[in-house]
């Protein structure tokens, strides 16, 4: 039981990781964003069900932090692309 | 050369914070304010939350003071600012259909979060300051997801008002009670129970009340000069 939840906190970490990551190595601010939200939510998703095999009596709890989290963070990267986009900045085109 | 410095600058940082606690033993506190807090603040507040016991009991002075920094700065900011309630500039950008919706949403989730912030203050960590800042954003959220929607500065203000009489007044009437300003008063209660600790979620309440009134209007002062 507590293995499967290892095996979640050990693939959500490494979600997050590659998140971060992205912030930096990504070329432009849109690239950035999708990092950012992609990732990051995946990876707090799985490790808040890896909490849930070592805590099962937080089901409710985790399932609403899950579905708040899944609602919000689309809504601000959205926010944060639109004004961007309205402000100017323009999309990175290089390709190699 | 930036990055160099920056390396220079945290290099010399973690030295000298190395320096202050390498002589620290784990786990032991070396003031003594703390462990006779620890001991009586309970029983003195009745107060699960330490720390509103420290900040509006022991030290409520000192978050009158804080109050009092607040504010000036809010008051500096709308002298500066002005209140631009005559300038309403229609050109500003729609913060579009996605925000607009999740804005709807949101808004009731964050004034029952804000509020229950506020009120489990003397229970659980938070209180009448971060409570406060969530109650501000939630109105501010409103404000930016529909540029027509303003906050109404007079409104904001008679709150801001209203809640720090509140506040003296409490320390007034523990004046009048006990002779000691600012001093907890009302039935201590049950420890853990939602009317508990006296007169400390009365105060965290128009602490709250007033914080989130005040940087409501900061926020929206800020967001017309924006405009």
């Amino acid at each position: 039981m507590q293995l499967i939840g290892d095996i979640f906190f050990l693939s959500g970490t490494i979600f997050l990781f590659l998140g971060a990551l992205g912030l930096i190595r990504m070329p432009d601010v849109y690239n950035r964003i999708q990092a950012g939200t992609k990732a990051v939510t995946l990876g707090s998703i799985l490790t808040l069900m890896g909490i849930f095999f070592y805590f099962p009596q937080w089901w409710g709890h985790l399932c609403l932090i899950i579905l708040f989290l899944l609602f919000t963070n689309p809504v601000s990267s959205s926010a944060l692309a639109r004004a961007f986009y309205r402000n100017g900045i323009s999309v990175w085109t290089k390709t190699k | 050369m930036q990055r160099w410095t920056t390396i220079l600058f945290l290099t010399g940082l973690s030295i000298v914070l190395f320096a202050i606690i390498t002589p620290l033993v784990l786990g032991q506190s070396p003031m003594l304010v703390g462990k006779l807090i620890n001991a009586s603040a309970v029983n003195d507040t009745g107060a699960a939350n330490l720390v509103t016991a420290v900040v509006l009991a022991y030290r409520g002075l000192d978050t009158l003071g804080e109050l009092a920094i607040l504010f000036t700065a809010a008051t500096a900011i709308g002298i500066i600012l002005g209140t631009t309630d005559k300038t309403q500039t229609t050109s500003s950008p729609t913060a579009g259909f996605i925000v607009a919706t999740a804005a709807k949403v949101l808004f009731p989730l964050l004034l029952v979060f804000a509020l229950y912030i506020i009120l489990h203050g003397h229970l659980t960590p938070g209180g009448g300051f971060q409570g406060g800042a969530v109650l501000a954003a939630a109105f501010f959220l409103l404000t930016l997801a529909d540029s027509g929607n303003n906050i109404k500065h007079k409104v904001t203000q008679v709150i801001e008002a209203l809640a720090g009489t509140a506040f003296i007044v409490l320390g007034l009437v523990s004046f009048a009670l006990q002779g000691v300003f600012l001093q907890p008063w009302l039935d201590k209660g049950e420890l853990g129970s939602l009317f508990s600790a006296g007169s400390l979620p009365l105060l965290y309440l128009a602490l709250g009340l007033k914080v989130g009134a005040e940087l409501a209007n900061l926020l929206s002062s800020l967001a017309n000069v924006e405009k």
